[in-house]
């Protein structure tokens, strides 16, 4: 039911692509009955279930945290799990759902995610511990938890990756998604590498590529700040040497926390 | 890096260069002729202020544009190409800047003066 | 096409900026002339200061205050933390671009209705 009481039917246009049949991108509409609660993955799964089973797209969790269902709704990414449909209507009850945009669409909502992995397994994601691990636990101090800036929160969906104009030009680039990675791996301090990590993303491909466009920002369902964090990896890369030597430094009492004061 | 590195002094330079050229140059706008540009450059000291802003602008102009032919996916085989076009056109283009610089000469001015009708 | 301010100003800057190479390139070459004698220069000079060279000098100004203004904002960006404004500071670039513009082409305009 709507506000007034009468019941609301929704208008959802979403941009087609069969590779077997169709030749070009075409836009279809289908009507949904709007129900209370209902998310833009809602609309998707009752047009799928009740009116075109061939309807493609990747979604899972439902909860904003497997990264499965970023697209372009309205012009902007989104994760579409986590957004009720009635706050992007237009005057006329519309929405518009596309695959993330500039990567390469394999069909419908689905796009080829290739270059958004390469790129990630090349900034070494994974932590590199130093040879001597505590024998209980790694200590941090709340400073430098904050320092990491939440950026381990980041679910890989890839909305700042397909919302960067710079990945729009050339795929060559490393993309917002793995320079965060790296900036987390850099910040932290039980990482024993960060002057390797600097040197791998200080090239033309890497943090010198970023135009400061701020898509990423904007994209990013989960509110991190890719763009602040090239910015700082743009600063340490400049000096590489010297946080390298604090970070060899800081690790040589793992065991306990270190405060910046 | 580098590029980088220099897309930020040069851009620094030019704010500078710029505000200064826009000042003395054309504001408030006259009608430009050899002999007022030639009493100016008489002084050394902003034959040199020129020289230096003619190899600012030349590097973020010719860094640029390789940028953005790095840009597109197609160029970037040819990185190295571009790259060394714009440092060549880049020398060339400060010789005969300087050149040009330097043929700014009040004496010609008054002699030129001399020529008039 | 992911249409923000940011993806607004990166084209505005790429455009003004390859405008700025091509100016540049005439520029060397128009005072170039100098070198074939202070005549020739006087001659060029005579024939840029036509009213149509003067409304294509407001559009120069354009391009150079504007990607001057877009350039100090990347380096706000890049000495300080201020990636939550970047809505607010590209408006601010508009605003004072246009109001350079502006203070700086009417002299221009009127210098060429002086000379017409």
């Amino acid at each position: 039911m709507s506000d007034n009481g009468s019941p609301l039917t929704i208008t959802v246009r979403i941009q087609r692509f069969n590779p077997d049949v169709d030749r070009k991108l075409y836009l279809q509409d289908f009507k949904v009955a709007w129900q209370q609660g209902m998310t833009i993955l809602d609309a998707l799964h009752t047009i799928k279930a009740e009116q075109d089973g061939s309807l493609t797209f990747r979604r899972s969790c439902r909860h904003a945290i497997c990264g499965s269902c970023a697209m372009n709704v309205n012009g902007r990414n989104m994760l579409v799990c986590e957004q009720p449909i009635k706050a992007h209507l237009n005057r006329k009850n519309e929405i518009t759902i596309r695959p993330l945009p500039y990567l390469p669409i394999i069909k419908d909502l689905v796009v080829d995610r290739t270059t958004f992995w390469a790129q990630y397994m090349r900034v070494k994601p994974w932590l590199i511990p130093p040879e001597n691990i505590p024998e209980k636990e790694f200590r941090m101090s709340p400073e430098e938890v904050a320092a990491l800036q939440d950026a381990e929160h980041c679910i890989m969906c890839g909305a700042c990756y397909s919302a960067c104009t710079v990945v729009g030009t050339t795929k060559e680039y490393i993309g917002p998604h793995a320079l965060l990675k790296a900036f987390l791996r850099v910040m932290d301090v039980r990482d024993s590498a960060p002057g390797e990590r600097l040197a791998d993303i200080a090239g033309s491909d890497g943090v010198y590529r970023c135009h400061t466009i701020f898509n990423c920002i904007d994209a990013c369902p989960k509110h991190l700040n890719p763009t602040r964090a090239i910015e700082t990896l743009r600063k340490l890369a400049q000096k590489r040497l010297a946080f390298e030597a604090a970070r060899a430094e800081r690790q040589k009492h793992l065991d306990k926390p270190v405060t910046s004061g | 890096m580098r590029i980088f590195q220099m897309q930020r002094w040069t851009a620094i330079a030019l704010l500078v260069f710029l505000t200064i050229h826009m000042i003395v140059v054309h504001y408030p706008p006259f009608h430009i002729d050899f002999s007022r540009i030639a009493a100016r450059m008489g002084d050394p000291l902003w034959k040199a202020i020129d020289i230096a802003f003619l190899a600012a602008v030349l590097i973020h102009a010719l860094a640029g544009t390789h940028q953005v032919f790095t840009d597109f996916q197609r160029f970037s085989r040819l990185h190295r190409v571009h790259g060394i076009v714009m440092v060549v056109l880049g020398v060339v283009a400060f010789i005969y800047g300087t050149a040009t610089i330097l043929a700014f000469n009040p004496e010609v001015a008054a002699e030129a003066a001399l020529h008039l009708p | 096409m992911y249409k923000t301010t940011g993806f607004v100003s990166f084209m505005l800057r790429r455009i003004s900026g390859m405008a700025l190479v091509l100016y540049l390139a005439l520029h060397i070459i128009a005072i170039g002339t100098v070198n074939a004698g202070a005549a020739s220069f006087d001659q060029a000079m005579n024939f840029l200061q036509q009213p149509v060279f003067k409304l294509a000098e407001i559009a120069l100004l354009a391009a150079v205050v504007y990607h001057a203004f877009d350039g100090i904002r990347l380096l706000i960006v890049h000495y300080f933390d201020v990636t939550s404004y970047r809505q607010s500071m590209f408006y601010a670039v508009m605003v004072v671009s246009a109001i350079l513009v502006i203070a700086g082409g009417v002299p221009i305009f009127l210098f060429m209705l002086e000379t017409m």
